[in-house]
């Protein structure tokens, strides 16, 4: 049995394996593609969901944060709440349909379907990691006198992205498999291949399991260069203490405060105290 | 008299129906070291989270030497600058080294030039004894040391005014006095601090002015000597004793 299986796997992947090579190259691309895109949604979705209204704030600044709010929440409950096959078929027909709009390309329309569901999940990702991160960080840099925008892109989108990781590689790994159903519209990914020879050669079973395999490596492999990246986010485990030498000869340039101003102070003072 | 840098007037601050600081008035002059002390929930925090516009008042006025905070007018960035905090959990940046929390204000907000911000930071981290761990993460460090990198990354913003909130509450009883020593060490050298402070021994010996506060309100205000002597008001007296 398992002789027979292996002799027709070799002649099929004599005879097509550029082909599900192909399929695999197509599936792998439109995959990171579209997750990085999504990724982007969600990060813009999670931003835009969770800029601070104050009381103080005017009445234009606070009708437009609902408005953008209510969209965003429409945006992920549909996209969320519906299959990505359907929503494939829906912008593929809808908008040449109400815009008289025709795609120039399969990729176009399947990038965009893919990264538009990704991003109403990743929307939802980022903005739990947002407020997940302590109110502590967010009055630190206020305190400094950071500006909203410069705490969110200096401190907590850093530490947002670091937490999150986890959920894009899922989301990833999801939309390796899941860009099966792209076949609907006719994009030839690594799925449609199956489709496409089994059907020509009736060799199902054999080529399910080749489909199996690749798709097994794909998302392992992911895996693997997931952690990777979570390690290296995750930064050094130790540190190295410095000692005043090695800083000699950074400091020293300039000296502060500057005499007479209100900062003015006596160091030594300070240097006996400790 | 030299010039008040900050000056409170009829500040209060309601959350819903409570009312929890009511009718605050009191002055920040240069070189002052005012301790603030009262017990837990009397307001100490709200007060100081409304002078870093962390809270907004309900009604009031605080003038930044002379110029009203509050109302708006004055860029709040700015005014944050130049009014440091320091917070009992420390809040130090934890995607950033101890040196990257120094920098990151100076460049972002100060916008100073590179070689300068980085000898600032190297200059008041060094003045709090964490020049070695520059490269250390926060969560590599202890509480002490962490709320001393608190301290140098607020002086490295060269505020005028430094606003302590209970700085040593939340360390083990062996690391208050490394922070302390940190403070009075600002102190000496003539920074203008207002701080919150459950240390009965730095208000008395080491600030220059003791407001007293209870359910929202200043009850006593004066020189350590004075409201630790001889206080005037039974409140203040029956607070003290607790603590002798
Ligand atoms: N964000 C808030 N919402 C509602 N009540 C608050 C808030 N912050 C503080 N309070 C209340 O205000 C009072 C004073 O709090 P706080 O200023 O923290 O006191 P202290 O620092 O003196 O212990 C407390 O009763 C507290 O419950
Ligand atoms: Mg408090």
């Amino acid at each position: 049995m398992l002789a027979q299986l292996l002799a027709d796997i070799a002649s099929i992947w004599a005879k097509y394996g550029s082909v599900y090579l192909n399929g695999i190259k197509n599936t792998l691309i439109l995959a990171i593609v579209a997750t990085l895109i999504g990724c982007i949604i969600g990060f813009i979705c999670g931003i835009l969901q969770t800029i601070p209204c104050a009381p103080q704030d005017g009445i234009v600044k606070r009708v437009i944060l609902k408005i953008i709010r209510i969209l965003v929440r429409v945006y992920v409950e549909v996209f969320r709440g519906t299959p990505m096959i359907l929503q494939a078929v829906f912008i593929y027909y809808g908008v040449p349909y109400f815009f008289g709009y025709t795609f120039s390309s399969i990729w176009t329309v399947s990038i965009v379907v893919v990264s538009i569901n990704t991003g109403a999940y990743m929307a939802e990702s980022v903005r739990g990691g947002i407020m997940s991160i302590d109110i502590g960080q967010t009055e630190g840099a206020k305190a400094i006198g950071m500006t909203h925008f410069q705490t969110m892109l200096y401190v907590i989108l850093p530490q947002t992205l670091k937490n999150i990781m986890p959920q894009i590689g899922n989301n990833y790994i999801i939309n390796v498999k899941d860009t099966s159903v792209m076949f609907i519209i006719g994009f030839s990914e690594f799925f449609a291949v199956h489709k496409m020879v089994s059907g020509a050669i009736f060799k199902y079973f054999p080529s399910a399991t080749m489909e199996m395999a690749g798709y097994l490596c794909m998302t392992l492999l992911a895996s693997f260069i997931l952690r990777w990246v979570e390690k290296k986010l995750a930064g050094a485990g130790s540190y190295e203490l410095v000692n005043a030498d090695q800083l000699a000869a950074t400091a020293g340039t300039y000296n502060y405060p500057k005499k007479g101003s209100p900062f003015d102070e006596t160091s030594k003072e300070f240097r006996n105290e400790r | 008299m030299s010039e008040n840098i900050l000056e409170i007037k009829h500040l209060s601050k309601s959350f819903g129906t409570h009312e929890v600081l009511k009718d605050i008035d009191f002055n920040v002059k240069a070189g002052d070291v005012t301790s603030i002390i009262g017990s837990s929930g009397s307001g100490k925090s709200t007060l100081l989270r409304c002078i870093n516009l962390l809270e907004t008042p309900t009604s009031g006025e605080i003038l930044f030497h002379g110029e009203d905070v509050v109302s708006g007018r004055i860029n709040q960035s700015r005014y944050r600058a130049k009014v440091g905090m320091v917070f009992q959990s420390f809040n130090l940046f934890y995607n950033m080294s101890v040196l990257e929390n120094c920098l990151i204000g100076q460049h972002k907000v100060l916008k100073s030039e590179k070689a300068e911000a980085m000898d600032r930071a190297i200059h008041y981290l060094d003045r709090v004894g964490m020049t070695p761990y520059i490269n250390a993460k926060p969560h590599q460090l202890s509480g002490g040391q962490k709320q001393r990198v608190a301290i140098a990354r607020a002086l490295a913003m060269q505020p005028e005014v430094l606003l302590f909130d209970e700085p040593t509450s939340a360390l083990d009883p062996e690391m208050v006095g490394e922070v302390l020593d940190a403070m009075k060490g600002m102190a000496k050298a003539g920074k203008t601090m207002l701080v919150v402070t459950h240390e009965m021994a730095f208000a008395r010996d080491v600030s220059t002015k003791v407001v007293y506060m209870a359910d929202g309100v200043i009850v006593e205000e004066g020189k350590p000597g004075e409201v630790f002597v001889n206080p005037q008001n039974p409140k203040t007296r029956e607070f003290l004793s607790r603590f002798l």
